[in-house]
C-alpha cells in the first residue's frame, strides 16, 4: 500500500492537478521515464512487475488531469505483446518499452478475409495512431501486431468532441498479415480478449473517477467562491445535496473498481460492471457539474465541459452501459437458479 | 482483505455451527409479531450459548473481546446463512453497552450488562415530535426533586420500545445557553409508574416502532449517565455505537436476496425483456458495489481509517439501493403485488414487494435521514459552508 501512495504522489508532481491535458509529447516522454510504459509487465520481461494496484492508481491520476497521452491503449498493446506467442516477441517489447507505442483499439473492428488470407475492412477506435509504430487488433484469424506502414495499411483522424484525445480509423485493404508477428490464434483468441478486457475495464473506470473526481473538486471550488443573494452559493442546501450525491456516486463507484482490482475471479461482465458504474458516475457528476457552474459552464473558455466530453466519449469505449447492463442481468439471471 | 488462517479458524468455526443451529423456517414463522418476539428471544439465547451475540463486547463477558476484523466474519456467515437479523436485543448489544461502557458508572455496568446477556431489552428514548432531525431540540422534561428526577414528555420512534425493559433516555435539565447544553441522559425502567408505551402501527401493516408517554415518572438519580447537563456527549457515544456492521450484513443480505427478483423475473416470463435485463443487470451492479463499499469502509475502520462523512456515504448508498431493489421487484410483479399478502416481521427483503417497498423508507429516514446525510457529506466532507444558524421564522 506504501508503494501506492508513492506511485500517486510521484504522478501528482509530474502531473500537477492545475494543468489540464497537458502536451502529449511531453506527457508520454515524461510517463516513459517514469516507468510507467512497462508498469505492468513482467520483471522477466524487463518490466516492473507491478499489479494491477498501480496501474488502476495512475490512470487515475491520470484522468484527474484530462491525460491527453495514451497510456491505456498502450498498456493494452503492451499487455497483449507480453502474453503472446509471436516470433518477434522479445524484440517488439523491447521497442515498445523504449517508448515506442502500438496501441489496442477500444471500439470493435469490422473486418473480413478474402481467401486468399488478406484482411480488409475498419479498425475503430485507435488512439493517435499517427504516433504509432504498429497497431494490436484481433484479426479473423487471431490477435496480430500490423506495423504501421506496411502495405494496405492506413489510417485517418475522425474529429471527436473530447479534445483531450485524438480517435482514429485504422483502415486494412488487402494487408496480408505477416505470420511472424500473429500474436495469437483464433483458437487462444478468446482467452486473450477476456485478459486484455478485464485491464481495460479497471483503466478506463480509473480514468472516469480520477476525473470525475477533479470535476467535482473544481464544481465546489466554483460553488465556494461564486456568490448570489449575498452569499456563496455552496451554502445553499438545494446545492449542496447535490454535490453530496455527485461525491457519494464517485465514492460508491470506487469501492467496486477496488474491489474488482482485488478480485481474480471476476467474470469479464463483473470487471465490465466496475467500468460501467464508473463511466455513469463520471457523466453524471459532469453533468451536474455545468449545471451548477450555470452560464459559466457553457462557455468554451471555463475547462469544466472539457470533464463532460470526456465523460460521454468514456461510457461508449469498451461497451456501452447498455451492452453491459444486460450482459449482467443475463449472466445473473443464469446464475441466480 | 483475505482472511488470516486465525480468521478463516473463526470462519469455519461460525459456519459449522450455522450448520447444526441456524433457524430455518423464521420467515413462515414470523407472520404474527408475537411468534416474531419468540423466534427473536431464542435466537439471541442460542448466540449467546454460543459465543457469537456479543462480539464487540470485552473479553471478562463470554464471546466478547473480538476484533472489529473476527466480528465482521461473525455478521458475514450470520447474513450468508440467512439467519433471522438480532432486531430485538440491537440496542440493547450496542446502544445500551457502548452508552454505559463508555460513560456508565461501574455500578451501572456491573448492575445492567450482565441482565442484556439473560435477556433484557433496551429501547432508546432520543426522538421526540418535535425533535427528529433537529435531535438537539427535545422538550421532555426532567425536574429535579431530593434523590429523583421527576420527568414528563414524550417520545417517538422508538424502536420495539413495546417488549422493552429499560430506555435510554434524552430529557432536558435546564434551556439556559446552547440547546445541546441542557440535555441529561438517564436509564429508565420501563414498568415505572406513568410511564405508558403506544404501538405505531406503519404503513405496510408492522408495528417496529412505539412512542413513549412519560406523566410525572420518577427517575433515581443514581440512575443519570455522566453529568446533568452533559447528556448530548454521552448520546454520540450511544450513536456511534454501531460501527458499520449493520450495513454491511443488511447489504450482504441483499446481495443473497437477488434470486427473488430473477425469480420473478423467470415467473413472469420476461427472461428475454432487454429492458428488464438491463436494469436488473443494472441492479445487480449496484448492489454488489454497496457491498463492496460497506466492506471497505469496515476494512478501513480495522486499520484505523474514517473520514468524516464516510458512515453517510454506506448509509445512503445503502438505502438507495434498497428502495431500487424493491422497486423493480414491485414493478416486475405488476398488478399481483396490488393484492395484501401477509408480511413477514423483521426482514426487509421478503418478496412481498409493496410491504418491502414500504419498509424500504425506515432506512431513508430512521437513522439520521438521507437529507441529514446530505448535509453531513455537503458540510463535513466537502467542506461546504454551514447555512447561517441564526434565522428563524
Amino acid at each position: 500500500m506504501i508503494e501506492l501512495n508513492e506511485l500517486t504522489d510521484a504522478a501528482q508532481k509530474a502531473f500537477p492537478a492545475g494543468t489540464l491535458s497537458p502536451s502529449r509529447e511531453k506527457s508520454w516522454h515524461l510517463a516513459a521515464e517514469l516507468g510507467w510504459l512497462m508498469v505492468r509487465l513482467p520483471e522477466e520481461d524487463g518490466g516492473l512487475g507491478l499489479g494491477r494496484e498501480a496501474s488502476t492508481a495512475i490512470h487515475h491520476e491520470m484522468g484527474r488531469v484530462l491525460s491527453t497521452a495514451p497510456l491505456i491503449p498502450a498498456q493494452l498493446g503492451l499487455g497483449a505483446v507480453a502474453a503472446s506467442s509471436m516470433a518477434r516477441r522479445s524484440e517488439w517489447l523491447e521497442r515498445l518499452a523504449g517508448g515506442e507505442y502500438a496501441p489496442l483499439h477500444l471500439l470493435a473492428a469490422n473486418l473480413r478475409a478474402s481467401s486468399g488470407g488478406t484482411v480488409s475492412g475498419t479498425v475503430y477506435g485507435v488512439f493517435d495512431a499517427d504516433m504509432a509504430a504498429a497497431f494490436i487488433a484481433r484479426l479473423p484469424g487471431g490477435y496480430a501486431l500490423i506495423p504501421s506502414g506496411a502495405p494496405g495499411v492506413s489510417f485517418h483522424e475522425r474529429p471527436i468532441w473530447d479534445r483531450s484525445r485524438r480517435l482514429f480509423d485504422l483502415v486494412l485493404d488487402g494487408y496480408a498479415p505477416d505470420s511472424e508477428l500473429k500474436l495469437v490464434g483464433t483458437e487462444a483468441a478468446p482467452a486473450l480478449h477476456d485478459l486484455l478486457a478485464a485491464e481495460a475495464h479497471l483503466a478506463l473506470a480509473a480514468d472516469c473517477l480520477g476525473a470525475a473526481s477533479a470535476a467535482l473538486d473544481m464544481t465546489i471550488e466554483y460553488m465556494k467562491m461564486r456568490r448570489q443573494f449575498g452569499r456563496p452559493i455552496a451554502m445553499f442546501q438545494a446545492l449542496k445535496h447535490r454535490a453530496a450525491d455527485m461525491k457519494s456516486r464517485i465514492v460508491l463507484a470506487e469501492a467496486l473498481l477496488w474491489e474488482r482490482v482485488h478480485n481474480l475471479d471476476a467474470s469479464n461482465i463483473q470487471m465490465a460492471a466496475a467500468k460501467t458504474l464508473s463511466a455513469e458516475a463520471f457523466a453524471a457528476v459532469t453533468e451536474e457539474a455545468i449545471q451548477l457552474h450555470g452560464g459559466i459552464g457553457l462557455t468554451e473558455e471555463h475547462p469544466i465541459h472539457r470533464f463532460m466530453k470526456r465523460a460521454m466519449l468514456n461510457l461508449q469505449l469498451c461497451g456501452s452501459p447498455d451492452h453491459w447492463n444486460e450482459k449482467a442481468g443475463r449472466e445473473a439471471l443464469a446464475m441466480l437458479r | 482483505m483475505t482472511d488470516t488462517p486465525e480468521l478463516e479458524a473463526l470462519r469455519s468455526e461460525v459456519r459449522a455451527f450455522l450448520a447444526a443451529h441456524a433457524p430455518r423456517n423464521w420467515r413462515a414463522a414470523s407472520r404474527a409479531q408475537s411468534d416474531f418476539v419468540a423466534t427473536q428471544r431464542a435466537w439471541f439465547a442460542r448466540l449467546v450459548e454460543a459465543g457469537y451475540a456479543i462480539p464487540h463486547w470485552p473479553a471478562e463477558y463470554p464471546g466478547g473481546g473480538r476484533s472489529l476484523a473476527e466480528q465482521k466474519v461473525i455478521y458475514e456467515e450470520l447474513a450468508k446463512a440467512d439467519c433471522p437479523r438480532l432486531l430485538l436485543s440491537f440496542v440493547s448489544t450496542y446502544h445500551a453497552f457502548a452508552t454505559l461502557h463508555e460513560c456508565g458508572s461501574r455500578e451501572q455496568q456491573e448492575r445492567y450488562l450482565p441482565r442484556i446477556l439473560e435477556g433484557e431489552t433496551w429501547c432508546q428514548g432520543f426522538s421526540e415530535p418535535g425533535a427528529g432531525s433537529d435531535l438537539a431540540a427535545i422538550k421532555t422534561r426532567a425536574e429535579r426533586k431530593g434523590n429523583v428526577y421527576v420527568v414528563s414528555g414524550q417520545k417517538v420512534w422508538s424502536t420495539m420500545a413495546q417488549f422493552a425493559d429499560k430506555c435510554l433516555l434524552l430529557v432536558r435539565t435546564s434551556s439556559e445557553g446552547a440547546k445541546q447544553a441542557g440535555i441529561t441522559y438517564l436509564l429508565m425502567d420501563m414498568k415505572a409508574p406513568g410511564v405508558s408505551v403506544r404501538a405505531i402501527h406503519q404503513i405496510q401493516g408492522d408495528e417496529e416502532f412505539a412512542e413513549i408517554f412519560l406523566d410525572n415518572v420518577e427517575i433515581p438519580v443514581s440512575e443519570r449517565v455522566g453529568e446533568e447537563g452533559r447528556g448530548w456527549a454521552v448520546a454520540q457515544a450511544t450513536l456511534a455505537s454501531e460501527r458499520g456492521l449493520t450495513l454491511m450484513e443488511l447489504s450482504y443480505r441483499m446481495r443473497g436476496a437477488l434470486g427473488r427478483v430473477a425469480r420473478l423475473i423467470r415467473q413472469h416470463g420476461r427472461e428475454e425483456d432487454r429492458g428488464v435485463l438491463r436494469d436488473f443487470g443494472a441492479l445487480t451492479m449496484q448492489v454488489d458495489a454497496v457491498c463492496a463499499l460497506a466492506d471497505r469502509f469496515l476494512d478501513n475502520r480495522i486499520r484505523g481509517i474514517e473520514r468524516a462523512g464516510d458512515a453517510s456515504i454506506v448509509k445512503n448508498s445503502y438505502s438507495r439501493a434498497l428502495r431500487a431493489y424493491s422497486k423493480l421487484g414491485l414493478r416486475l410483479g405488476g398488478m399481483d403485488e396490488q393484492y395484501v399478502a401477509p408480511i413477514t416481521f423483521g426482514d426487509l427483503n421478503t418478496g412481498n414487494w409493496m410491504a418491502d417497498f414500504m419498509n424500504s423508507y425506515a432506512w431513508t429516514i430512521a437513522g439520521g435521514s438521507e437529507e441529514v446525510q446530505r448535509n453531513i457529506i455537503a458540510e463535513r466532507m466537502l467542506d461546504m459552508p454551514r447555512e447561517p444558524k441564526d434565522w428563524s421564522l
